[in-house]
């Protein structure tokens, strides 16, 4: 009786000393992004019982695979409802990984909301609020990511891309490439946010993109066609005095073969 | 009179529990693996580069990971019931072997053979992953060739991105954690069935135990934040107390995901994994120093 008084002091010892210990390790390791944080209570209503079991016993990343599966077949078989449901389960058990949140906003921003414009079946009215709903899903899908991952790239790149071509915010789409030059300090995306706010419809921006191209018009190596065009149009709309505007610039002569004389 | 401490005496008895073991045909839980990551090595090529390396490591990863939990609680919880009933246990401890040495010799055994075990499956998995990767590669590198982009910086980013998801060292890391949490479910199982009546008890205890340990973040959490009631904040501290947190174990998972395991990070796994085994292994020692056998 006495050893098993012994075993049982043993083991609350050894129970009160590791869970400070404990405690600390897995704050220390979810802020180093070795550990997720716990999983939602709410998944459980949308996993199966086997598989919050699964992911509860250390086999997140193996039932993310597995639900990543299902929303494959699902997009295979033009199941959209199913796609998003499955991408969010998806997402929630592997928040840091970056390609989960960019495929589920791509399916929905691009593929949903094409195929929904398309489908030939529905109110053209109807067809167009149904894909404005998915763009905006894809685009909430990525703020989501963005909270898990403010500093990917990735994410704010495929963000400032579904805002310029998708919802066509240029503001938007200019804000999130400022945030992907940010974390990547290459400057052609310094370009991209200029080419941005050049199509908004506020002078101020117009101003800010000018500064911006002007700037990367100095480096000789960024001269790129687009950066000149656009800053003749900005120097035009912002009545840039003719002194400080860049030179025009030179366009090869057309003349129609009609007009050419008979070579002598 | 006590006899001293000999690591040759329980390095005979952990060979002999190898022994043992693979006698049980254990071991051939590796062939299905190889199946396994063969399998997933080579399915679904419709999906991403990334996406199926993701795929091959989430797969082989996923089943070392049952191989070790499954091996380290059923081939534990068989052990004294069988030795008890070849009669194997008088044997040994009528000679000169004191009670905790052969324990040891037990735990040591199991773990030499989870390891060997995870090793082997390790060198497999590592073997599909490189040939995958450079098969990955490969084809990535001739469908930019054959659209004509394939410049030097496209094929340096294809590399890096291929390579992220490819074969590291870090993921050897990972392999060693599972090693870990198998270790410490390995003393916790023979700590049960040193006061266990049953093998089916100690495998049912072990197995709730270890899931339960899975959800000790959660547990804390109920305790920790203070929203429940005395009553509950005293039985979740108590499972607290009383589980061993596996989830810090659980690093593999983002591992796959490119996570660095640093040198400090991994020193905090090894000594939690050091102190459960050790701690387990004293209570084990006492309850099993006066049963009746």
């Amino acid at each position: 009786m006495k050893r098993h008084l012994q075993a049982l002091a043993v083991l609350l010892l050894l129970g009160a000393v590791k869970l400070p210990l404990e405690e600390a390790t897995t704050q220390r390791f979810r802020a180093t992004g070795l550990l997720s944080t716990p999983l939602s209570l709410g998944l459980r209503e949308n996993l199966s019982q086997m598989g919050f079991a699964a992911s509860l016993g250390g086999l997140r990343s193996l039932v993310a695979t597995i639900t990543y599966l299902q929303a494959f077949q699902a997009w295979e078989n033009v199941n959209w409802g199913r796609v998003d449901s499955l991408f969010q389960l998806t997402t929630s058990l592997q928040p840091r990984y970056t390609n989960y949140w960019d495929e589920a906003s791509w399916h929905m921003a691009y593929n949903a909301a094409s195929y929904y414009l398309q489908d030939e079946k529905t109110e053209p009215f109807v067809r167009g609020k149904l894909s404005e709903e998915h763009v905006k899903r894809g685009i909430a899908i990525l703020k989501e990511g963005l909270r898990y991952l403010p500093d990917d790239a990735r994410l704010w790149h495929s963000l400032a891309e579904i805002y310029e071509r998708r919802s066509h915010e240029p503001r938007l789409a200019a804000e999130a490439y400022l945030q992907v030059y940010r974390i990547t300090k290459n400057n052609r995306y310094v370009r991209f946010a200029a080419y941005q706010y050049a199509e908004t419809a506020d002078p101020q921006l117009w101003k800010k993109a000018y500064d911006y191209l002007r700037s990367s018009y100095e480096k000789k190596s960024q001269r790129t066609p687009s950066l000149l065009d656009t800053l003749k149009k900005l120097e035009e709309r912002l009545k840039i005095p003719m002194m400080q505007r860049i030179p025009d610039q030179r366009k090869p002569m057309e003349i129609a073969p009609t007009e050419l004389g008979p070579v002598k | 009179m006590s006899l001293p401490f000999s690591i040759p005496r329980i390095w005979t008895l952990a060979t002999a529990t190898v022994t043992q073991l693979l006698r049980m045909k254990i071991m051939a839980f590796l062939l299905v693996f190889c199946v396994i990551v063969v399998a997933a090595g080579f399915a679904f090529p419709v999906m991403n580069p990334e996406q199926q390396l993701k795929l091959l490591k989430d797969v082989s990863l996923g089943a070392l990971q049952v191989f070790s939990m499954v091996i380290a609680i059923c081939a534990t919880a068989l052990l004294l019931p069988r030795d008890l009933e070849d009669r194997t246990l008088y044997t040994i401890l009528s000679k000169p072997v004191p009670r905790f040495e052969y324990l040891l010799g037990k735990l040591f055994g199991v773990l030499i053979l989870i390891g060997a075990g995870l090793v082997i499956m390790d060198i497999a998995f590592s073997a599909v992953l490189w040939l995958r990767e450079s098969l990955v590669l490969a084809q990535s590198v001739a469908a930019l060739q054959q659209e004509g982009t394939a410049t030097p910086e496209a094929i340096s980013q294809i590399k890096a991105i291929v390579g992220k998801q490819g074969l590291t060292w870090n993921l050897h890391l990972g392999v060693v954690a599972i090693f870990f949490k198998a270790a410490v479910i390995t003393a916790l199982t023979l700590m049960i069935s040193c006061f266990a009546s049953s093998t089916l008890f100690t495998i049912v205890i072990s197995f709730l135990i270890t899931i339960a340990g899975h959800g000790q973040g959660l547990i804390r959490e109920y305790f920790l934040t203070g929203q429940a009631g005395v009553f509950k904040k005293l039985f979740s501290l108590l499972l607290a107390i009383v589980t061993p947190d596996m989830a810090v174990f659980d690093i593999v998972d983002n591992v796959i995901n490119g996570e660095l395991v640093t040198l400090p990070s991994f020193g905090l796994m090894t000594g939690i994994a050091t102190a459960y085994v050790v701690g387990y292994s004293v209570v084990s020692h006492l309850l099993f120093v006066e049963k009746e056998l």
